[in-house]
């Protein structure tokens, strides 16, 4: 069971968006093998420009994205029952993990953070963004206290 | 060889939408290697060093919602200045604390760490489903020999019977060694 979180490539993308009346709105970060996080946040309200961010984590941080991923099982989940893209939004999920790649997309439901995760058929595991998503504001934090 | 990866780290503007011109949909080991959707390489990411196992919609529909905002090249880094090493965030330097039990609190890490320095921040995650920690801490200290030392002393140790590591976050290079990058050509 450990060997597929210690050992292999891994990968992790999320991308959730929608369209509204702000224009296109969206948040996408990128956990890449080499430890290079990339992260990019749109949002039109206020004329809020682009933020681009990257960093780079440890091992020992990938290390424990790769325990979290494997406890929350996503890998075992199918979208097949999620519902698709809409108008509204959509989100996107991709992580390579050993010699599992994974893609998924659905609509955008509430917001990231609102997310319950359940395990009826619609239910998303997204738990794990939600931890994950603690590191990019996290680090985001540390960028933006300089502007 | 570190350098030579952190070339191939970076990638052109244009390949983005980088969806599989063949895309084979369900997850037949016969399929052709889909690529990673994103915008992390071209070429590269055909290079994928073992047959996946694939699955999910994202690797059968058309491209034509795919926003690529990973592709350019305008990012803003904190520096790099040579191999791998800690990376200072803007306020001082952030370290992770893995394995953390589940009924941790604050309080105990504030006790723990907070004799080799003031915590200027301290992130412990819970998990949103169970409300229990979610096993791993982030904290921030001003001066890196604060947090060094935070690291050397409790990396290994003992808290609330169950054994924590303590690493840096963040750092100025890619890894390398950690895993294995043998084909992977990210």
């Amino acid at each position: 069971m450990a060997a597929e979180e210690d050992s292999g490539e891994f990968y992790l993308r999320y991308y959730v968006g929608h369209k509204g009346k702000f224009g296109h709105e969206f948040l996408e970060f990128e956990f890449r093998p080499d430890g290079k996080l990339r992260y990019a946040n749109n949002s039109n309200y206020k004329n809020d420009t682009m933020i681009r961010k990257e960093v780079f984590l440890t091992p020992a941080v990938l290390k424990e994205c790769r325990r979290i991923i494997a406890e929350s099982e996503i890998m075992k989940e199918d979208d097949n029952n999620w519902p698709e893209p809409d108008r509204v939004g959509r989100q996107e999920l991709e992580i390579v993990m050993g010699n599992e790649h994974i893609s998924f997309t659905t609509s955008k439901i509430g917001s990231l953070v609102d997310v319950q995760s359940s395990k009826d058929p619609e239910g998303l595991r997204f738990e794990v963004l939600c931890i994950l998503s603690y590191l990019t504001p996290l680090q985001d934090q540390a960028y933006l206290k300089n502007e | 060889m570190a350098s030579g990866d952190v070339e191939a780290v970076d990638f052109e503007p244009e390949d983005d939408d980088l969806m599989d011109e063949d895309a084979a949909g369900d997850a037949s080991p016969q399929a052709p290697l889909p690529k990673l959707k994103s915008a992390i390489t071209g070429a590269a990411s055909t290079s994928l060093s073992a047959h996946k196992k694939t699955k999910g919609r994202g690797f059968r529909e058309d491209d034509a919602d795919r926003h690529s905002h990973l592709a350019s090249r305008d990012f803003e880094s904190l520096g790099t200045d040579g191999g791998p090493g800690p990376q200072r965030s803007i306020e001082g330097w952030i370290i992770l604390v893995s394995g953390v039990h589940e009924e941790a609190q604050e309080d105990d890490l504030h006790n723990a760490f907070g004799e080799f320095g003031e915590i200027k921040n301290l992130h412990l995650n819970l998990d949103r489903r169970t409300g229990f920690v979610k096993g791993y801490a982030l904290i921030e200290y001003e001066k890196f020999e604060e947090a060094k030392n935070a690291i050397s002393t409790m990396d290994g140790t003992e808290l609330l019977t169950q054994t924590i590591n303590v690493d840096w976050a963040f750092s100025n290079g890619p890894s390398t060694g950690a895993f294995k990058r043998k084909n992977l050509r990210f």
